[in-house]
């Protein structure tokens, strides 16, 4: 019930209201404190002070009062919706919704907060509640046909789409008139109902209608029909290779004969000659000879244009052996012809047209991994840059030429030099910043990226980066964090992902009543459902993989701390190692906010002004020393990898990495749900080795104490390896299988050191991996990380011996170190 | 490559695209506004070849064109904006910017009966200069001085899109079309309606997609 106030009062209240919804919070509060005064009870003005406070930004005084409020008026619904809005503020948008419940069934009537529960079931994919609430408020209002509209959507994305049908045409039907055919809202309706042919003519989005119009024809069979539908749609857009496919299958040529299919193809270049498409999609379905001509034409007319993405429109072939050896004899030819012809033509510089072209070509061709060989790869691109020197491109080919090395130092040298080639270009500045991270110089890195970003706020380039959502550079840079010992300042380049992609999920939230308003259902019905699986995205896996492996780190170490995993000596080492690691970081940090600040007096004073003056939250935890401090790393760890699992199940890293978090927190059937997981995906897969002996031992210890259910399910669903098994022969057959490949060694040899084996024998064995002959080298590099952590005094021996094994790896032959700073 | 219309799920992509490419950065609920306003205005460049790492790789964007209509033109006349267009430096040189810009003019008469399209440029910018002028006709408009962040200037360029609207008109007499009007000329006559209580700020109404309509001019393309 509403506590009564005296005139003057309720129209001071009807100010409050105001003065918030202008955000004249000052005023606001004010006005709120006048009737508190001579109503200290009254539950709506403490509500609205409430609110007020909360804009202000102190949310937990806002709670407070808010319960005030409502102890002082249960009965109002305003009580209630402002409890609800400070929920929805504060992201927990399940108690939000009952209270904006309770805030309705005191106010029926309010299409306020009946929009806002709607707009909230809808963000929380509620939809059998958005669909009552949006027949609510078509019942309300229905002459709206907004309001009909969004009942159809909300039936829609509920996946009942007869009922969203019914919906749009009870609408169409109580029109007098057929609505006016300009009118976007309803053409968009219409198409929603793929009521298409009879639509067509009323719809403004031709191509939407066109390329449905195709697809039916073609599905029902009208071929002359469908043939013309697809030749107007390549009118339009030649680029497409959906259109070809619709094309030449409505005319029958999906089938042996390539000829008539190419055809068709060659009509388009003919008509188009700008058009790629239709020179180059031949080759995926050309053969033979055919092939080799069609190749030889695409290539040397690209060649001959300069066309720096020749070689990256052409990899996909490379899986057919054929294709790639042609292509390869095609490119050795069109140089060999091209220098035949005129000595005496050298090339403009920064162009890469003929010769140059042929030998980036090549360059690219040896890079490629299906086609690898890296001293070839490196000879081209130093003709090239004989006779081109100053190419951007030559220089970022030669740098990823030696990121394949493994020598991440020259890769950034490099790739540095490319950009001073193009300061203007941010593209190369940004792979130069990229390989600098790869090379773990992140301070530099960041200095590189500062170029191109805006740094006129506190946090300088960092924090536009963050507000940018680079989340590129986060991933990288937590993980060059994880190599320099930085796991603090990782996980907090981790977490800005994490965060970044919350962002995104409620960034939808606005576009609920929007999109109604915008009448874009298509589009909107669209962002549902992407947003529905949003970290599916391997952006999120990759820097979620990142925080787990993080938090498993300091799971584990905490072990070693504790002595439980090794001895007192080792613990002191760690500490120590972690007070370096602590120092280090101090350093880094203090240096980086000393460049920012530098950075900042440098800009204009004008500009800096408007951002300075922008309310950025000052970091207490710019290293992330809480964050890596947390003592439940585990639940942490959890927190990453659910989404992982829940979007992602094919990723066998991500299952992986489940099993490693739930084992170390005794969840066997989680675990081994992730372990069967990966088995499926890739049986053969040395750490799935690993992790299905280490299943097994050690469920052979805890089956007993288990509960009777769990070890029966266990029982059934545990088949990889018997119980009886005798691991240690298990895992030498496996490694007899898999003795030609570095990295299931790695993984026998951790198996034998946890089956109990001298270590002095694992450490013998891990050098096998060097006699193996292999270009990769990544191997090693984890063979030399178990010799570090087993605290070997083989570990300096391994790497001694690597580095001549694989002397351009900067891991195996780091640079000597630079004199001590400052 | 693969020219067709922006998906909402491309736009980490073409986030990180934009990122990588451009000094000038948007959030994503800026890419949302774009795609959920206008679909049928911005397009991208797939490069389809990349071999997929995992099942759930996206497509590689290698250029994007984010265009706009102007909510409220200050001219009084319905047309197009291009915030951003971009085409990454390992794929120039096959036309793709033009490309994608024709794609993204030709839907604006269709769609919106835009009359013509305006854009901003640096002045430094020569290859986007010559691309705009001399491959697609533009018009240099006007020099806005320190436009970008940065101080530097911008020309104001614009294209008259009435080509597009004949081109549109012909092939629709062509087909014969036997009822209405030509969509092109029927969209440049009536305005689509829409509602314009957008201002009004409402109880828990929070801020907005509203906000970012205020803020776009000022984001540069």
């Amino acid at each position: 019930m509403p506590q009564p106030l005296s005139s003057k009062e309720n129209s001071l209240f009807r100010q409050v209201i105001r003065n918030y919804e202008e955000k004249q919070y000052k005023r606001g509060l004010k006005a709120a404190e006048q009737i508190l005064k001579k109503n200290p009870k009254h539950g709506d003005t403490l509500a609205m002070k409430a609110l007020i406070i909360n804009s202000l930004g102190k949310t937990d005084e806002a709670f407070a009062l808010a319960k005030e409020a409502l102890t002082a008026d249960m009965k109002s619904h305003i009580c209630w919706h402002v409890y609800g809005l400070l929920y929805r503020h504060q992201k927990n948008f399940e108690e939000a919704i009952k209270a904006y419940k309770f805030a309705l069934k005191l106010e029926p009537g309010s299409p306020q907060i009946q929009r806002d529960l709607a707009y909230l079931q809808a963000q929380m994919r509620d939809f059998q509640g958005y669909i009552q609430s949006r027949t609510a408020m078509l019942q309300s209002k229905s002459q709206l046909r907004q309001n009909w509209t969004a009942l159809a959507v909300a039936h829609h994305l509920a996946g009942d789409l007869v009922q969203a049908e019914k919906v749009l045409t009870t609408y169409e039907e109580s029109l007098k008139s057929p609505p006016s055919h300009t009118d976007y809202e309803n053409s968009e309706a219409l198409i929603a109902l793929e009521h298409l042919e009879s639509i067509a003519k009323h719809n403004l989005d031709r191509l939407a209608v066109l390329e449905l119009r195709a697809e039916y024809l073609a599905k029902l069979g009208k071929k002359d029909a469908a043939v013309k539908a697809y030749r107007a749609l390549l009118d339009r857009n030649s680029e497409h290779p959906e259109y070809y496919n619709g094309l030449t299958e409505a005319m029958g040529l999906d089938g042996g004969d390539t000829s008539a299919r190419k055809a068709v193809y060659d009509e388009y270049a003919k008509s188009n000659p700008r058009c790629d498409a239709a020179k180059r999609l031949p080759l995926d379905f050309l053969t033979g000879n055919d092939f080799r001509d069609a190749a030889k034409l695409y290539l040397t007319l690209m060649l001959d244009k300069g066309v720096p993405s020749t070689f990256a429109n052409l990899k996909h072939l490379y899986t057919d052996p054929f294709k790639k050896e042609t292509l390869e004899s095609l490119a050795h030819e069109y140089v060999k012809a091209k220098e035949s012809q005129s000595g005496d033509e050298s090339p403009a510089e920064g162009e890469l047209k003929g010769i140059p072209a042929g030998l980036y070509y090549l360059a690219q061709h040896y890079n490629y991994h299906l086609s690898r060989d890296l001293a070839k790869a490196l000879e081209f691109v130093d003709r090239g840059l004989g006779l081109v020197p100053g190419t951007v491109e030559f220089h970022m080919t030669k740098a990823r030429i030696w990121k394949h090395y493994g020598n991440t130092r020259k890769a950034a040298e490099i790739m540095d030099q490319a950009r001073n080639l193009d300061l203007k270009d941010r593209y190369i500045n940004t792979k130069a910043a990229k390989y600098q991270l790869r090379n773990n110089e992140t301070a530099k890195a960041l200095k590189t990226m500062s170029l191109f970003t805006r740094n006129d706020s506190p946090g300088g380039p960092l924090h536009d980066l963050i507000d940018m959502q680079s989340i590129w550079y986060l991933t990288e840079d937590g993980e060059a964090s994880v190599r320099n010992g930085l796991i603090g300042l990782a996980l907090k380049r981790f977490h800005a992902v994490y965060n970044i992609f919350d962002v995104w999920q409620e960034d939808q939230f606005d576009f609920h009543s929007f999109s109604l308003r915008k009448g874009q259902i298509r589009a909107y019905v669209d962002m549902v459902r992407w947003e529905d699986k949003l970290r599916e995205h391997p952006f999120y896996t990759r820097a979620a993989l990142g925080a787990i492996a993080a938090y498993l780190g300091i799971h584990d170490s905490k072990l070693v701390v504790n002595g439980v995993n090794g001895s007192t000596n080792g613990a002191a080492d760690d500490e120590a190692e972690k007070k370096k690691v602590l120092k280090k970081a101090k350093k880094e940090a203090q240096k980086a906010e000393r460049e920012a600040a530098e950075q900042a007096a440098k800009q204009d004073p004008n500009k800096a002004k408007a951002a300075t003056s922008e309310n950025v939250k000052k970091d207490d935890d710019p290293l992330g020393l809480k964050l890596a401090s947390n003592d439940q790393p585990l639940v942490e760890a959890t927190k990453f990898l659910l989404p992982i699992l829940q979007f992602s199940p094919k990723n066998i890293d991500g299952q992986v990495a489940g099993f490693e978090v739930y084992i170390r927190r005794e969840k066997y059937l989680l675990a081994l749900h992730c372990l069967n997981a990966a088995l499926a995906i890739d049986p053969a897969n040395p750490v799935v080795h690993e992790q299905t002996v280490r299943f097994r031992q050690e469920i052979n210890l805890k089956l007993a104490s288990l509960p009777a259910k769990v070890a029966e399910v266990i029982k059934t669903e545990f088949t990889a390896i018997d119980a009886s098994t005798d691991l240690k022969k298990y895992n030498a057959d496996f490694l007899k299988k898999h003795k030609e490949s570095a990295a299931h060694v790695v993984s026998a040899v951790k198996i034998r050191k946890l089956l109990g084996e001298d270590q002095k024998a694992c450490e013998k064995a891990l050098f096998d991996v060097l006699s193996l002959k292999t270009e990769d080298w990544e191997p090693a590099a984890e063979a030399h990380g178990l010799l570090l952590q087993w605290r070997s005094g083989e570990a300096e021996a391994f790497r001694k011996a690597a580095g001549e094994t694989w002397p351009e790896v900067t891991a195996f032959n780091p640079p000597p170190a630079p004199p001590a700073s400052s | 490559m693969d020219i067709r219309r922006l998906e909402p799920r491309d736009i980490p992509l073409i986030q990180h695209a934009n990122l990588e490419n451009l000094p000038e950065n948007y959030f994503m609920k800026y890419y949302l506004y774009h795609a959920l306003s206008w679909p049928q205005l911005s397009y991208v460049a797939v490069d389809v070849s990349r071999p997929k790492k995992t099942p759930y790789d996206y497509p590689k964007i290698v250029g994007y064109v984010l265009a706009k209509m102007e909510e409220e033109p200050t001219d009084g006349v319905q047309h197009g904006h291009i915030t951003s267009l971009s085409v990454m430096r390992t794929h120039r040189r096959l036309g793709i910017a033009e490309k994608l810009m024709r794609q993204s003019q030709l839907a604006m008469v269709e769609t919106f009966g835009a009359q013509y399209v305006s854009l901003h440029v640096r002045v430094s910018n020569k290859a986007a200069i010559h691309l705009y002028t001399k491959t697609l006709g533009f018009d240099q408009d006007k020099t806005e001085s320190s436009y970008y962040a940065d101080g530097e200037d911008a020309y104001s360029m614009r294209l008259d899109l009435s080509t597009i609207r004949e081109q549109i008109r012909d092939a629709a007499d062509a087909e014969g079309v036997d009822e209405g009007e030509p969509v092109g000329e029927a969209g440049s006559k009536t305005l689509p309606v829409r509602e314009k209580d957008l201002k009004k700020v409402k109880v828990g109404r929070g801020l907005g997609v509203q906000a970012l309509v205020e803020k776009d001019e000022s984001k540069h393309s």
